[in-house]
C-alpha cells in the first residue's frame, strides 16, 4: 500500500493537516510566493472560524509582508465575501483561509487573484514554482508595509446581492428560515442577510468561537439537527452552508434533506423561467440540469470539475448562471465564484414566485438518485484505474472531460481523481437508488478485485 | 556575507537579508517546544519589520501548541516582568534594540524573566537546528490572548522599588527622548506618578528612527540641544526597546553611556549594600562607587545575558553594562531603563544635588574604543596574538582577551554582533590610555593585513 500524504498542493490551493503536514513554515513561505505573484499593495486575508485560522493567518501575513505587500485583514468571513471584497478594493488578490468541507482537523490556504476569482492553473502553478524556487524578494525594513484591518466586507457583500435579486418579493413572503452555519466563516454573516430579506430566522450552529458541531459537508447525513429544527420550529425551510460558505443544501418543510444537487438545480430552473440561456455545469453534476435545460430548449457546458473551471467556461460562453452539484451556485453578474448567498436569494426568490411549499418547488425538476463514493488511490494508480473503468464500459459513450463519464440514456456513471485527496471519487446517477448502488459497486469491484 | 548572528539569548539579523519570517517561525517553534507548549509572552519594538516578526513568531508558538500572550508594542523589561507576573514559560521580545533600523532581532526570556543564559540557549538552538518542534494538533491550539491591565501593574512594581514621595518633593522636570521606540506608554505614567514633567522627544512609535538607537553622547546630541531651550533638570535618552538609558546634565552636556551604571550603582548601594556585577568592557567608575560602601564589583562576559545570569547566581544587587543597560536586582531580571532613571532620581532627590554634581564625583578616566572589521578567524588570530603578548600580565580570557593593570586596562574580543574585533582601554590618564590604545589597534591592523583582512 503506497503511503499517502496529508498534504496537497494543487488548483484548489495548499491543504493539509494541522499539527502533521500543514506547517507555519510551509504557509508563511507560500504567503511570500503568493505575495511575490501579487506584487507589492493590498492583499486581503481572510478566513473561515477553524480553530488553526490564527496560526495560518499570522504565518500567511509575515510571509506577505515580507516581500512587501500589504495585508489586509479582513477577519472571519463567507469566502464570496472575500472574493468579492477583493474586485471592489481593487487589492492585488486574496488569501483565503479554509479547507472548505474539509473536517475541523485539516486547514488550507487558496489564492485568489484581482478579479476575486480563484487564481487559474497557469497561475497557481506560478506561485507553486516561486514556492520551490524558495528564493523571494524580500524587502528591506523600510519598505515593510503596515498591516491593516477592514470589516466591511460582509456588509458590502449583503448589500451587493439584496441589490441584485427581487428582495421585495422575498419580504412579502415573510419566510421562516433555519439556518445551520456550522459554526463556519458565515455565522455571523448568514443571519443578518436573511433577516434583510424580512426572514424570521431560526439560527442552528452560527456562533464562530465553538467548533464544527458536525462534519462541514452539508450532505443529507450530516445536517440531521437542521432537519429536526425545521421540523420543530415549523419553517418554511432550512439551509445549510459549508464552513467556508460557498455552497449550500436545502432542507424543505418537512424536514427532509433535499439532496445537494437540488440548489444548483432550483437555481438554475428560477433563471430559466425569467430568462433562458446556456448553462454551465462541471462533469459530476445531476442530470437533473440537462431536464431543466432540455425544458427551455438551451445547452448545458460541461466542465471538469473544480469551481475554476465553471467560472472560466461561464466567463467564456457568456452563460448567466452554472454551478455544481456539490451545493455551488454561480452568478457572474453578482459575483464570480460560488455564492451561497446568491443561491439563498435565487431559491427563496424562486419559492416566493412559486407561492407553494419547498417541496412543493421541489417537485417542479425531476428526480434521481445519486450516489457519490470513494476509493483511495494514490497518484501511480489513477491512469490504470480508469483504463479498467474504460475498457468495462467500451461498448458505452465514454466523456473524458475529467476521468472517465459512461453515459447511458437516462443514467451514468463517473470515475475520477479528486482534485483535494489521494482517492478517485465514483459517483452514479441513475433512475433510483438501487440503479445507481448497482453502477458504483461494479465500478468499485474492477477497481478493487479483492474487496 | 549574509548578516546573521545567532548569539547567547536572541538571534539578531538584517531583515531581508538573512533574518526571514521563516527564520523566525522556526525559532518561534523551537521556543515554544521549549517552554512545552506553555504559555509565551510576546512584545515588540516599533520597527516596521517587528510587525512581520511578530506575526512569524505567534504562528510559530500557536503551531506548538502554546498560548501565545501578546502585548504588542512594549519595551522589553516589560515583557520580562509579564513573563514572571503571568507566570510564563517564556518570551519573545521581537527587538532591533541599540542596532539600526536595518537589523532586528529575537530576544528570547525564559520562565524567570531573565535573557536565557548560555545553557538554555544552547538547549534552544539544538531543538532549532534538529528541527525537533513540538507541532500541536488542532484541538490543541491556543488563541492569542491579550494580558489587560500588565502595564498598571508592572508601573506599580517599578514604584514599588523606588522613594516616590522623595523623588516626587522635587518635582523634577526631564527632558525624554524615546527614539521613535516602544517606551512612551509604559513611561508616561511612570514619570508622571513621580511628579516629574516631561518634555518629550521621539515620541512617535514610528519606527522610523530619528537618530541611531544606542544611547551614547554622540546620539544624544539632538536631546542636548532641545535641553538648551527648555528648562530642564536633567535629560534621558531610551533605547528602542526601553532596556538601556544615557543622561544630559541641566547644562545639556551629554555624559557617556559608561555613566549610567556607576550612577545608579551610587543610589543602589546606599540603600542596599551588595555586590554589582558588570562586564569585561565596563569603565572602572563603578568600581569606585563599590569600594565607598566597601562593596565588590565582578566582572562577566559581555551581554546582557551573561551579566545579569551571573548577577543573579551570585546574588547581587546591581548589574549592568557600559552600554547604558542596568538591571536592579532581584527586582528586575532584565536590564530596565526607566527603573535605572527612577534610581538615578533618587539619587539626586536624597543628595539634594544635580545630576552635574553626582557625575563630578565618579573617577575621571580615559575610555578608548575602536574597532576593526575582519573575518572571524583574523579575529581570533589577533585575540591569540594579545594573549601571548600580554602572558607576563595579569589576564582574564573568559570573553578574548582582558589585561589589567594598576593604572589601565585593555579588552579585545570578538563583536556578539557583527564579524568586529572591538578593542576598549581605559586608563587614569589621558595619554597612558591613547598609547595602550594605539599600539593594540596598529597591532590588530597588522595581523588583519597579514591575514587579508581588510
Amino acid at each position: 500500500m503506497p503511503r499517502t500524504l496529508s498534504l496537497k498542493i494543487g488548483i484548489s490551493g495548499v491543504r493539509g493537516i494541522v499539527g502533521e503536514s500543514l506547517t507555519p513554515q510551509l504557509v508563511t513561505s507560500f504567503g511570500a510566493a503568493f505575495g511575490t505573484h501579487c506584487g507589492m499593495g493590498p492583499v486581503l486575508v481572510g478566513t473561515d472560524s477553524r480553530p488553526s485560522y490564527e496560526m495560518v493567518k499570522h504565518a500567511v501575513i509575515a510571509g506577505l509582508l515580507s516581500v512587501g505587500c500589504t495585508p489586509v485583514d479582513v477577519g472571519i468571513l463567507p469566502v464570496p465575501s472575500l472574493q468579492m471584497h477583493v474586485r471592489a478594493t481593487g487589492a492585488n488578490g486574496a488569501v483565503c483561509i479554509s479547507a472548505s468541507h474539509n473536517p475541523i482537523e485539516w486547514n488550507a490556504v487558496k489564492f485568489i487573484g484581482p478579479d476575486g476569482i480563484i487564481l487559474r492553473p497557469d497561475r497557481a502553478d506560478e506561485v507553486t514554482d516561486l514556492y520551490h524556487q524558495g528564493v523571494f524578494p524580500r524587502v528591506t525594513s523600510h519598505e515593510i508595509a503596515e498591516e491593516r484591518e477592514d470589516h466591511t466586507a460582509i456588509e458590502r457583500h449583503r448589500e451587493t446581492v439584496l441589490a441584485a435579486v427581487d428582495a421585495d418579493v422575498i419580504r412579502a413572503r415573510g419566510f421562516r428560515v433555519a439556518v445551520d452555519c456550522c459554526n463556519g466563516g458565515a455565522s455571523v454573516a448568514t443571519p443578518a442577510f436573511l433577516r434583510a430579506l424580512g426572514c424570521d430566522v431560526v439560527e442552528l450552529y452560527t456562533d464562530p468561537t465553538l467548533p464544527f458541531p458536525h462534519h462541514p459537508e452539508p450532505l443529507p447525513g450530516n445536517i440531521g439537527d437542521l432537519c429536526r429544527t425545521v421540523r420543530e420550529s415549523g419553517a418554511d425551510l432550512g439551509f445549510a452552508q459549508d464552513a467556508d460558505a460557498d455552497r449550500l443544501a436545502i432542507v424543505n418543510e418537512r424536514g427532509e434533506a433535499l439532496g445537494e444537487d437540488c440548489t444548483v438545480t432550483l437555481a438554475i430552473h428560477d433563471a430559466l423561467q425569467r430568462q433562458p440561456g446556456p448553462v454551465v455545469v462541471n462533469i459530476s453534476t445531476s442530470r437533473m440540469v440537462d431536464d431543466v435545460a432540455a425544458a427551455h430548449g438551451v445547452t448545458v457546458h460541461r466542465t471538469r470539475v473544480g469551481e475554476i473551471n465553471v467560472v472560466e467556461r461561464l466567463l467564456q460562453t457568456g452563460a448567466a448562471i452554472g454551478g455544481e452539484g456539490n451545493g455551488g451556485v454561480i452568478v457572474p453578474a453578482i459575483n464570480p465564484c460560488r455564492d451561497s448567498f446568491v443561491a439563498m436569494a435565487l431559491v427563496l426568490e424562486a419559492l416566493a414566485r412559486d407561492g407553494g411549499t419547498m417541496s412543493e418547488l421541489r417537485a417542479r425538476v425531476p428526480t434521481y438518485a445519486i450516489v457519490r463514493e470513494h476509493v483511495g488511490c494514490a497518484a501511480r494508480y489513477v491512469a490504470t484505474s480508469l483504463r479498467k473503468i474504460a475498457r468495462l464500459f467500451d461498448d458505452r459513450r465514454i466523456d473524458r472531460t475529467d476521468g472517465i463519464k459512461v453515459l447511458w440514456e437516462d443514467r451514468w456513471l463517473l470515475v475520477r481523481p479528486s482534485n483535494t485527496e489521494p482517492v478517485l471519487r465514483v459517483e452514479a446517477e441513475a433512475p433510483t437508488e438501487d440503479e445507481a448502488h448497482a453502477l458504483v459497486l461494479e465500478a468499485l469491484e474492477t477497481l478493487c478485485p479483492t474487496r | 556575507m549574509r548578516q546573521l548572528k545567532m548569539g547567547t539569548s536572541w538571534v539578531r539579523g538584517v531583515v531581508g537579508d538573512a533574518l526571514t519570517p521563516e527564520l523566525a517561525v522556526n525559532l518561534a517553534c523551537a521556543m515554544g517546544t521549549w517552554c512545552e507548549s506553555e504559555p509565551v509572552v510576546v512584545g515588540r519594538d516599533t520597527r516596521r519589520s517587528s510587525v512581520m516578526l511578530r506575526s512569524a513568531v505567534l504562528s510559530g508558538l500557536i503551531s506548538a501548541g502554546c498560548e501565545a500572550i501578546d502585548l504588542g508594542v512594549a519595551p522589553t523589561p516589560l515583557v520580562s516582568f509579564a513573563v514572571r507576573e503571568m507566570g510564563a514559560a517564556g518570551g519573545i521580545v521581537v527587538t532591533g534594540s541599540h542596532n539600526d533600523a536595518r537589523w532586528n532581532a529575537l530576544k528570547f526570556l525564559g520562565p524567570d524573566g531573565a535573557l536565557l543564559n548560555a545553557v538554555k540557549s544552547e538547549e534552544l538552538l539544538d531543538i532549532y537546528h534538529a528541527s525537533a518542534y513540538e507541532r500541536a494538533p488542532w484541538d490543541r491550539l491556543r488563541r492569542v490572548a491579550m494580558a489587560p491591565g500588565i502595564e498598571e501593574r508592572y508601573l506599580e512594581h517599578l514604584l514599588a522599588c523606588l522613594d516616590v514621595e522623595g523623588i516626587g518633593a522635587q518635582r523634577f522636570r526631564a527632558a525624554v527622548d524615546y527614539c521613535n521606540g516602544a517606551s512612551p506608554a509604559t513611561a508616561r505614567p511612570f514619570f508622571e506618578a513621580l511628579g516629574c514633567k516631561i518634555v518629550a522627544l521621539n515620541a512617535d512609535p514610528t519606527g522610523e528612527f530619528a537618530h541611531s538607537p544606542a544611547p551614547t553622547a554622540t546620539n544624544m546630541r539632538q536631546l542636548a540641544t532641545l535641553i538648551g531651550s527648555v528648562d530642564v533638570d536633567f535629560g534621558v535618552a531610551l533605547n528602542v526597546d526601553g532596556d538601556r538609558v544615557g543622561f544630559v546634565t541641566q547644562a545639556g552636556e551629554p555624559l557617556s553611556e559608561e555613566h549610567t551604571l556607576p550612577l545608579a550603582a551610587l543610589s543602589r548601594l546606599q540603600r542596599r549594600p551588595g555586590l554589582v556585577v558588570t562586564n569585561l568592557s565596563t569603565s572602572r567608575m563603578v568600581d569606585a562607587v563599590a569600594r565607598i560602601h566597601g562593596q565588590q564589583v565582578l566582572r562577566a562576559a559581555v551581554g546582557e545575558g551573561y551579566v545579569m545570569d551571573r548577577g543573579l547566581t551570585e546574588n547581587a544587587v546591581l548589574a549592568g553594562e557600559g552600554s547604558g543597560g542596568v538591571g536592579m536586582l532581584p527586582a528586575t531580571m532584565t536590564f530596565d531603563g526607566l527603573l535605572t532613571v527612577g534610581l538615578v532620581m533618587e539619587q539626586m532627590a536624597r543628595e539634594q544635588k544635580p545630576l552635574a554634581e553626582l557625575a563630578a564625583r565618579l573617577p575621571a578616566h580615559t575610555m578608548r574604543k575602536g574597532e576593526l572589521a575582519c573575518a572571524p578567524d583574523v579575529v581570533y588570530r589577533a585575540l591569540e596574538g594579545y594573549r601571548k603578548r600580554f602572558a607576563g600580565d595579569l589576564l582574564d580570557c573568559s570573553d578574548g582577551v582582558r589585561v589589567e593593570w594598576p593604572d589601565a586596562w585593555l579588552h579585545a574580543r570578538a563583536s556578539n554582533t557583527e564579524p568586529l574585533l572591538r578593542i576598549i582601554v581605559e586608563a587614569d590618564r589621558p595619554e597612558r590610555a591613547s598609547e595602550l590604545f594605539d599600539e593594540s589597534m596598529r597591532y590588530a591592523r597588522r595581523v588583519a593585513g597579514g591575514y587579508g583582512g581588510n
